[in-house]
């Protein structure tokens, strides 16, 4: 049970991410060009909500992305939990600052849309207060880790605060729904297809294509720079352990 | 019988950084809690009892947990009666409100205090060494904090009735639906963030930080319902809520179980 055994032999597929850095930081930044281009001077405006509805491009891959990196986080915890393997806490380090990050232009982009669109900035929506809330569960798991030094306990007390606050989300969801109830209907996977015209579900489409590259490039670095750190600690305990200092 | 070792030269820079082999990369497995203890459940029980009624004879000696927070409580519900339009229409919204934000900090006060005084003398070392299951230990460290809390909430909610002008009448079997199911849920989380935060930089100061957020769910069926059963409302109306509850009491207690023999091996 003690720390013997090595992981050499387990393979541990999110780092071949780190190999694909910099093709994925490439597409990333050809992306985000293209949708710039696309949402800000091809595509139509809507006929209703006008310019603000731009928006709409950032505001929803955003929120993707920020599901998408809390969800790995998820996963991550578990799997540490479970193995113990330190590479799947480096993982969940890595996307909680991201979904933090990604979660953050959601809660910003929103309120420029909802005020000439809405009428207000913010609204206490099931959809809003959800997202809130996860916000706030993923900058409390930032502050643990922060909090405690150890590694080898800091990534079981996050990876306990990232499977509860994930677990929570559901929860918090319903309570929100049920308690008030003004976000716009979703718009793309409905039951008779996408309701909205082809230019703007593909400019979507690129957005979610072009969101999703540059958190995996992110993803990537900040994984890296998570190891290095694990390791640097490591070599630094070894080094102390020699000298018998520690 | 020393074997020399080389430590990796770091005074000079190296011209590129050395490719490292997978199991440097990997590190070593983080240690885990070993296999199952024996005991069984009788033993294991035996065990959070014992754990309880330690907790309940330190707190007949101090009185820290019910006296002093719970004078804290109360002191909230005073504040707040001053502090908001008590008496008008939406009083019931504001009593359960109140109770509710009086009920959070409190009982993350008390659950703070025990837990810190529980690392303090070792004493949660010497725990761990018992010969039982150590999801024993967390239980009987929940049934004394639901006990502490129970008691406190039971010298609060008159007092609120009475201070807020809030008649309960038809609604009492869903207030104590509301108080009991929303108190488990919120000492189980402030009895696995408090093993957590004791151990971090901030010791417990950092407790709140970590129970709040994920407690809003919680908070916002407790009130809701608590604010219902204060208007007369029936346990039928507000299945919901109390449904609600009980799916998160049961996904805290859950992890909390789960994950504790985690938390607490060194």
């Amino acid at each position: 049970m003690a720390g013997t055994e090595t992981l050499a032999a387990k393979r541990f597929a999110p780092a071949g991410l780190l190999r694909w850095r910099r093709p994925l930081g490439l597409a990333a930044a050809a992306g985000m060009a293209a949708l710039a281009v696309t949402a800000l001077l091809l595509v139509a405006p809507d006929a209703v909500q006008g310019p603000p509805q731009r928006i709409f491009y950032i505001h929803v891959p955003s929120a993707w992305v920020g599901f998408l990196a809390l969800a790995v986080v998820f996963v991550a915890s578990v799997r540490y939990l479970v193995t113990g393997d330190p590479r799947h806490d480096d993982l969940a380090s890595a996307s909680a600052g991201l979904g933090v990050l990604f979660t953050t232009g959601v809660l910003l982009t929103g309120p420029l849309w909802a005020r000439p669109v809405w009428g207000a900035y913010w609204v206490w929506d099931p959809r809003l207060t959800s997202f809130f809330v996860l916000w706030l569960v993923y900058l409390s798991y930032l502050a643990l880790r922060r909090q405690v030094t150890d590694p080898v306990r800091r990534a079981r007390y996050s990876a306990v605060l990232g499977v509860l606050g994930f677990l929570d989300v559901p929860i918090v969801y319903m309570s929100v729904n049920w308690w008030r109830g003004m976000h716009p209907e979703q718009v793309v996977i409905t039951a008779d297809g996408p309701r909205m015209p082809a230019a703007m579900l593909a400019t979507l489409l690129l957005g979610l294509a072009a969101f999703t590259l540059f958190y995996l490039y992110l993803l990537a670095i900040r994984l890296g720079l998570a190891r290095a750190r694990r390791l640097a600690w490591a070599t630094d305990a070894t080094a102390a352990d020699m000298e018998g200092t520690r | 019988m020393t074997t020399p070792v080389t430590m990796p030269d770091v005074t000079t820079t190296p011209a590129r950084i050395p490719v490292l082999d997978q199991a440097t990369i990997a590190g070593p497995v983080h240690p885990r809690p070993g296999g199952r203890v024996p005991g069984g459940v009788r033993a294991g029980l035996r065990a959070a009892g014992l754990v309880a009624a330690k907790d309940l004879r330190l707190e007949s000696r101090t009185h820290d947990a019910v006296g002093t927070v719970g004078l804290f409580a109360l002191l909230i519900l005073v504040t707040a009666s001053f502090a908001l339009p008590t008496g008008g229409p939406d009083r019931a919204g504001i009593a359960a409100g109140t109770l509710w934000m009086a009920i959070l900090f409190a009982s993350l006060l008390g659950i703070g205090r025990t837990q810190a005084l529980e690392s303090e003398e070792g004493c949660l070392d010497a725990l761990l060494l018992a010969p039982v299951a150590r999801e024993y230990l967390f239980l009987g460290k929940l049934a004394a904090s639901l006990l502490f809390t129970v008691a406190v909430e039971m010298a609060l909610v008159p007092v609120l009735l009475l201070l807020m002008q809030v008649p309960v009448g038809s609604g009492l079997a869903l207030l104590l639906a509301a108080l009991g199911l929303g108190t488990l849920g919120l000492v189980g989380s402030g009895c696995l963030f408090a093993v957590i935060a004791v151990r971090t930089r901030m010791r417990q100061a950092l407790l709140p930080a970590l129970v709040m957020p994920v407690a809003v769910p919680l908070m916002i069926a407790s009130v809701q319902a608590t604010g219902a059963a204060l208007t007369g409302a029936t346990v039928g109306a507000n299945m919901h809520w109390l449904a609600l509850l009980v799916g998160f009491d049961a996904m805290v207690l859950l992890v909390a179980v789960l994950a504790f023999p985690q938390l607490v091996e060194e």
